[in-house]
């Protein structure tokens, strides 16, 4: 009996170790955001709550929990509180499978790819859940045109991993990783280019960032399916959305950008100098690196009609994976190096 | 040919680029903020905020109670009782209310005025606590009057010869 | 009792209980759910037995996505349970000698198997990959049965389609592709003009018509140099 509370004990001690700097991550990636978007539109961003700004995210966080979670009338009521625990919970479990370093993972699986997948599909319940108990006309326009879209993107991102599954021969993040040994030129983004942009694409569509943030079109159905939430439920649609946000960002980095490893591998002089380093300092540079092109993305572009955006995702970028699946499979089989030396059959 | 031209074009996304270089070049751009508390933006003699009503220098009220401000309200926020004053029998507003949740600042009150007694001076940042605060006494509106009046006479004074 | 035992008994009670909020439910998104529920305890059961991989692909392929469509079609139905109910007791009769049927049916085909005492399931050395297994069975042994499986995915596919499909729909609909191919060039034309003083340009011009009256008035029109 006594082993197992340990074993539990260990189990939540390494959760808490990987969720507890995820849940400050995002506090400052909201900080970040506005910051980032205020500069590119030529403001400063909050500055008032603590030097620079700095504890504005703990003020908004301490914000959140004062404030009087509304349940609306007509309301599914079981329903519509679960809806936030659904939504957070699968992003917070893909988080399992993320390798940060060669030795540093909390479940080394064999499906790990598959897994974050399952795991990201499962979020679209909390957002349907939210827009149906919600008893909001807006909410539930908001939770279907979110559900429509993960749905479709799902597609092509599925497709875009395949293409990472058949350059690295395995489904294990870990593996993954590994099979882009040997520094930048080394890595899948440059076999797999095509598919690195529509991965990416899809991810930001996935998570209904600008833009793609239809569901959330402030402008058309005011917040989408979170409408009739305020806060603490709203402040985990919030930090699940962010949270993902971050996941994807790590994601790419682990599938195209060599995750851990240091880019400057095989260079003489410089690997020397960079291999004190810690690998999840790298994981962390090129994650980061992608949370701002998403801020970028999001501080430039207008956002997507529906109908476009659902042409995008089965018109465009479904048959152009498809394409790119061959092209590999032909570079796979011709040992194409230096990603695929050793590999080919002709 | 042109439509490979657009096909190159929307595959290497080069319309995209272009977008994320101008917000990447907006990044380094000095930033035009003004810090508000700190730094404000000039302000016009002819800006129109809270409302106040203005005495004579000998201390007299300048209102007579013409109702003409009321009438030319578009809000309908001005409410107005008048009647003559006890000690001297001079023709004298009993109420004078202005609703601040009515008024839409576009200062005919001010334009209507026969003697200069309703104005709108240059304090824009004030608020209200409790419900039924937003409605202004002629008390009140007096007393913004006195505070504020330097200011509101050398603006004026400024923009007498446009009038 | 070990780890697993506990997940075990949680986990399987969760998928009882959820199976039998499938038939209990009132609510139509709520049974639903329950079904969603369901599968997904089974998954974390099959998880258990080792089966990573069908499990993941369990939940991804229907919690993930089959559900997800069924929950579509029961949110946007308006079910009216009154008179779904209405002829509950008439068929009562019908309804247990048929669910007794199956039951005896499905007692009588796996009793054997089950109803003994179950070895425990073995384990699995570290490097074992259910994936490999799986990926070696399927396109071997058993690769004419999963091709087949393939082709008859493919043909309901191509006949939901055909049968959906009723030909192109006559209206006025935007091409993206054409909006894409729209350029500046040919939509916008910049002029520069004159600037000058706005309110009061027309006593100008009366002005300079008395002064003089042959002049002509300049305007300069310019193609795109934007």
């Amino acid at each position: 009996m006594l082993d197992i509370i340990i074993d539990f004990f260990i189990i939540g001690t390494k959760i808490g170790l990987i969720l507890l700097p995820l849940i400050l991550a995002v506090a400052y990636t909201t900080y970040a955001e506005r910051k980032i978007i205020g500069y590119m539109q030529m403001r400063v961003g909050p500055n008032r709550v603590g030097p620079k700004g700095w504890l504005q995210p703990i003020a908004d966080v301490i914000k959140l929990l004062m404030k009087e979670v509304v349940i609306p009338s007509g309301a599914n009521k079981g329903l519509f509180l679960l809806a936030p625990i659904l939504f957070i919970a699968p992003s917070f479990a893909a988080w399992a499978v993320i390798p940060f370093d060669a030795e540093l993972v909390l479940a080394n699986s064999d499906v790990g790819l598959l897994y974050i997948l399952a795991m990201t599909s499962i979020a679209v319940y909390g957002v349907i859940i939210a827009g149906w108990a919600s008893n909001s006309k807006y909410a539930l326009l908001g939770s279907l045109r979110s559900a429509s879209q993960i749905i479709s993107y799902e597609i092509a991102m599925g497709f875009a991993l395949v293409g990472v599954l058949m350059a690295s021969g395995s489904m294990n993040l870990g593996e993954i990783v590994k099979g882009q040994e040997g520094g930048f030129w080394h890595w899948y983004w440059i076999p797999l280019l095509p598919l690195l942009v529509i991965y990416w694409i899809s991810g930001v569509a996935e998570t209904n960032r600008a833009p793609f943030d239809l569901p959330e079109g402030e402008s058309e159905i005011v917040a989408g399916f979170h409408v009739e939430y305020a806060g603490i439920s709203f402040a985990l649609f919030f930090l699940a959305e962010y949270a993902n946000m971050i996941l994807i960002s790590v994601l790419t980095a682990l599938f195209f950008f060599g995750g851990w490893l240091n880019p400057f591998q095989g260079i003489p002089f410089i690997e020397g100098i960079t291999n004190w380093v810690p690998g999840i300092a790298w994981l962390l540079l090129k994650a980061g690196f992608f949370l701002f092109l998403m801020i970028w993305l999001r501080a430039t572009f207008p956002r997507y009609r529906y109908d476009q955006i659902m042409r995008l995702g089965w018109k465009v970028f479904i048959p152009v994976t498809v394409v790119w699946l061959m092209i590999l499979t032909f570079m796979i089989k011709a040992g194409v190096g230096p990603w695929f030396t050793g590999r080919g059959v002709f | 040919m042109s439509k490979l031209k657009h096909f190159f074009r929307s595959y290497t996304l080069k319309d995209l680029l272009t977008g994320l270089r101008i917000t990447g070049k907006h990044l380094w751009r000095r930033k035009v903020t003004v810090q508000f508390p700190e730094e404000q933006t000039p302000q016009s003699p002819r800006f129109r905020g809270l409302h106040a009503l203005r005495r004579y220098p000998n201390g007299e009220e300048r209102c007579i109670g013409c109702k003409l401000c009321e009438a030319v309200c578009p809000a309908a926020a001005i409410t107005i009782d008048a009647g003559p004053r006890q000690d001297d029998g001079t023709r004298r507003t009993t109420r004078y209310e202005i609703d601040m949740f009515k008024c839409i600042y576009c200062g005919f009150c001010e334009e209507s005025c026969p003697v200069d007694s309703i104005v709108e001076t240059r304090v824009m940042d004030y608020h209200f606590e409790q419900r039924g605060d937003n409605i202004l006494t002629k008390a009140q509106l007096l007393a913004i009057g006195d505070k504020y009046e330097e200011q509101i006479a050398e603006d004026r004074k400024q923009d007498a010869k446009y009038r | 009792m070990t780890v697993e035992s506990i997940v075990f008994y949680v986990f399987a009670a969760l998928t009882v209980i959820g199976a039998l909020g499938v038939i209990t439910m009132r609510n139509a998104v709520q049974a639903v759910l329950c079904l969603v529920l369901t599968f997904f305890s089974a998954a974390v059961l099959w998880m258990l037995l080792e089966a990573e991989f069908l499990a993941v692909t369990l939940v991804l392929v229907y919690v993930g996505a089959v559900m997800v469509l069924f929950l579509f079609v029961v949110m946007m139905l308006d079910v009216d349970y009154a008179s779904l109910k209405s002829g509950f007791t008439k068929y009562l009769p019908l309804g247990i000698v048929t669910a007794l049927a199956l039951f005896g049916a499905i007692y009588w085909v796996i009793r054997s198997e089950v109803l003994g005492d179950m070895p425990e399931p073995a384990k699995h050395s570290a490097e074992y990959s259910n994936v490999t297994v799986l990926g070696r069975l399927l396109y071997t042994d058993y690769f004419y049965a999963f091709e087949i499986a393939g082709v008859i995915l493919l043909v309901a596919i191509v006949a939901a389609i055909s049968l959906t499909f009723r030909g192109r729909r006559e209206r006025r609909g935007q091409s993206v592709p054409m909006q894409h191919q729209a350029s500046r060039e040919e939509r916008l034309r910049v002029v520069s003009m004159e600037s000058g003083p706005r309110q009061d340009a027309h006593l100008r011009k009366e002005e300079e018509a008395k002064k003089k009256p042959k002049s002509k008035r300049k305007k300069k029109t310019k193609g795109d140099d934007a």
